[in-house]
């Protein structure tokens, strides 16, 4: 979004001569998506295995969805885990229990997702700071122990299982999509389609509001708009992202586990989100990518792998308050241009 | 960024919406033409993948696992491995996460190319795992308790259960207390499958000898502090305390019940006794405390001795726990391949199936209808030790023979005496 207008204004002020790599940057801080579409077309095949690409992705549009709350719009929410977990534990009920089509399934877990975030967002939003990170959390929580309880409808401790196996239903033919790459590029149809719509809300008055909320609530409001009411609406689209993440991820990996509802997945995406650097539309793939590929790599060679990803994240708290992504925009000096 | 203002380029442009889509759909078109390279490995190692919660509260106790599996690759290796091919042993942490356990699982499968797998301790997690494993149609030998993974919903034609489950552990445990301590019982219940299933399971058998149920306590799993339960308890007055929890839980509940002074009225029991809690947790705390265990390693049996005296030699110390699970279970799943003559899952099934063996700890035998190891459960007291890991004395054998302490195949869904076939792939 704002790449863009502040593109077109770093364009009038470049050089008539620029370097190749110039150039480059201009061209990515002008077309994002795209240049992130096709960064991830080529992701699978540098990572060490497909999967861990398509976790990575995943996770990448979870921290995009939350990033709607805490960077773009400022509200810390440390109870995401609740939108991510309903999408997942939807899909998976809807997949057993209503109908055997991927297409519904996922529509109905970014739809819960967004209706929870509707619920709990009313509940919540009207509190700020510490209070509205609080209630976020014991909401989420609350969704855990019921899902904990509701062993028939959930699995309870021992996660939904038995989720089918089922095809890709398009009109006229069907796709097998168990195939790890195939697999993949459907869940990146699904990221793009995302960054699509958030970069259009974004370029929208709509999104002008929520950054003036972030930046200085009382003044948003001396100016007409009703904050609490835009808050609500980028909590809904956050947790509507949240929760097509998380039908994603029951569909990866055929199953879900109580986890996806704890505390510690809202922390997580606390962490990839910071680690990435807000309020950007890349930050949250990256610290994605950075936080799974360390896990993934550190784990099977260390038990004390926590220790290196906490030392990693403590300094890039203390010395990269950007995260990875705003640190590395400062440094090549193009901040204005290539900052979110 | 509140410094910028509306530029011109507003929206997207339906030049860059064609060209982002397009070159998605063009990528996932192309996606259909990856073919998966799989079983093309056949001359490389056999890589047998083990998911463990190494981090977390049962680290201790997956270790042991991790000790046990590598024991039983290695002699399987030193006869001349699977099919002429090595086998190597990978291991991963799960965190005892049941949704990190299917991710590792899945990575075990697609990146690392594993062709057997085997691991876990939890039952979620175990669950979670299989789940992989049904899905590409590979064998999976589950190496810790669990009620479900015998059941018609999670077992297939791919799935073992090497281990005891709750129901089996409560049937020979319960009996044995009903018949010695008095019959005024009170749970302590770790919050979740597992703990609900022994506490189940102990009212079941409770019932059949006039047991009464003075009371339960639920707690969280991994709770450090129990003292708080305890008023309550002494105020039910049961004559048996029975302590349905694991790993760290089990140590400190033990721990802080003795000096809480529980113990001079109250009989502790636990349904499965670990001797890595019983080490962490000292003599004194332990003294007294009766429980079952699917094995302990002074067992006076030739293949027992055998297993101890090799694991001893490799390891420095003397098997505790559920390491006997993973050596048998894997002893049972590569040499199950070699009987078989090749890498093949119904093969394989048909190959252990009905199957009578002794890997470690006496006569087991492998009920076809849901793969579960029909064995002998052990009733031990914790001892003042003679010399390091000489921590317990087997009181009671409780046997196992002709499915006495396991659910019927009806009751768990299967048709009786028939194989599993459930979920086979073509």
């Amino acid at each position: 979004m704002a790449e863009l207008q502040s593109q077109a204004a770093h364009a009038a002020t470049t050089p008539a001569v620029m370097s190749p790599w110039d150039k480059v940057v201009n061209l990515v801080s002008r077309y994002p998506v795209a240049f992130m579409t096709l960064f991830f077309i080529l992701f699978p095949f540098v990572v060490p295995y497909q999967a861990l690409a398509t976790q990575i992705i995943i996770w990448g549009l979870f921290a995009l969805g939350y990033n709607v709350c805490l960077g773009y719009t400022g509200m810390l929410s440390f109870g995401h885990a609740a939108y991510f977990g309903v999408g997942s534990y939807t899909l998976g009920i809807v997949l057993i229990r209503l109908w055997e089509n991927v297409w519904f399934g996922l529509a109905c877990a970014t739809f819960m997702g967004g209706i929870t975030a509707l619920v709990l967002g009313y509940l919540c939003i009207k509190r700020r700071g510490i209070y509205f990170a609080l209630l976020t959390l014991a909401f989420a929580q609350l969704l855990y122990f019921v899902a904990f309880q509701w062993v028939n409808l959930t699995g309870g401790d021992n996660g939904l299982r038995n989720i089918p196996a089922v095809p890709l239903a398009l009109p006229g033919f069907s796709v097998d999509i168990h195939d790890p790459l195939r697999f993949y590029f459907f869940v990146l149809f699904f990221v793009v389609l995302a960054l699509l719509l958030l970069q259009r809300i974004l370029q929208s008055p709509f999104g002008r509001v929520l950054e003036a909320v972030r930046e200085n609530d009382p003044r948003a409001r001396s100016c007409g708009y009703e904050t609490s009411n835009v808050r609500w609406l980028a909590f809904i689209v956050s947790g509507a992202i949240s929760g097509l993440a998380g039908g994603l991820y029951a569909l990866y990996l055929h199953f879900v586990g109580i986890e996806s509802l704890y505390w510690v997945t809202s922390g997580q995406i606390l962490m990839i989100t910071l680690l990435g650097g807000m309020g950007s539309f890349i930050g949250p793939f990256i610290g994605a990518g950075v936080f799974l590929f360390l896990e993934d790599v550190l784990s099977a060679i260390t038990v004390n792998w926590m220790i290196f990803l906490g030392t990693v994240f403590i300094l890039c708290v203390l010395f990269f308050p950007d995260g990875i992504w705003g640190t590395f925009v400062k440094l090549i000096g193009r901040k204005s241009a290539l900052k979110r | 960024m509140p410094e910028h203002q509306k530029g011109k380029g507003k929206g997207v442009s339906r030049r860059t919406f064609f060209k982002t889509t397009g070159v998605a759909a063009g990528a996932a078109a192309l996606g259909g033409f990856h073919f998966v390279r799989k079983s093309q490995a056949a001359s490389g190692p056999l890589k047998l993948g083990c998911p463990l919660p190494l981090t977390g509260p049962y680290g201790t106790e997956a270790l042991d696992q991790q000790a046990g599996a590598a024991l039983a690759v290695a002699e399987v290796n030193k006869n001349g491995g699977v099919l002429g091919r090595k086998v190597e042993l990978v291991v991963r942490d799960t965190k005892l996460k049941a949704d990190e356990a299917a991710r590792r699982a899945k990575e075990l499968i697609e990146s690392v190319k594993v062709e057997l797998m085997t691991g876990c301790l939890s039952a979620a997690n175990q669950l979670a795992v299989n789940e992989q494993c049904k899905l590409v149609g590979m064998p999976y030998m589950s190496i810790s308790q669990s009620n479900e993974i015998t059941e018609r919903r999670d077992a297939s034609v791919y799935t073992y259960h090497e281990a005891l489950d709750p129901h089996t552990t409560t049937q020979a445990v319960g009996k044995w207390a009903a018949q010695k301590f008095g019959k005024r019982w009170y749970f302590l219940t770790s919050d979740y499958a597992f703990g609900w299933q022994l506490t189940d399971g102990f009212r079941r058998v409770g019932k059949m000898f006039g047991v009464q149920d003075v009371g339960e306590t639920k707690h969280p799993l991994g709770t450090a502090d129990f003292s708080s339960y305890f008023p309550r308890i002494m105020a039910a007055k049961p004559d048996v305390l029975i302590i349905d929890n694991f790993g760290k839980d089990q140590l400190n509940t033990i721990k802080q019940a003795t000096s809480f002074g529980l113990k001079k009225k109250i009989q502790l029991l636990c349904p499965v006794l670990l001797a890595s809690a019983r080490l962490g947790a000292g003599t004194a705390a332990y003294e007294g405390v009766v429980g079952g265990t699917s094995f302990y390693w002074e067992q006076n049996h030739p293949t027992a001795k055998k297993f101890v005296a090799a694991f001893q030699k490799a390891n420095g110390r003397p098997p505790i726990d559920y390491a006997g699970y993973a050596y048998s279970g894997v002893l049972e799943l590569l040499n199950g391949v070699n009987r078989a003559g090749k890498l093949d899952a119904l093969a394989l099934a048909t190959a252990i199936e009905n199957r009578n063996y002794d890997n470690y700890k006496g006569k087991q035998w492998w009920r076809p209808c849901d793969h579960q190891s029909q064995q002998d459960v052990f009733i031990l007291r914790s001892k003042t030790p003679k010399k390091k890991y000489d921590v317990f004395e087997i009181i009671d054998t409780v046997s196992g023979a002709n499915e006495a302490l396991l659910r019927t195949c009806v009751e768990l869904g299967h048709k009786p005496g028939v194989p599993n076939r459930t979920g086979l792939k073509k």
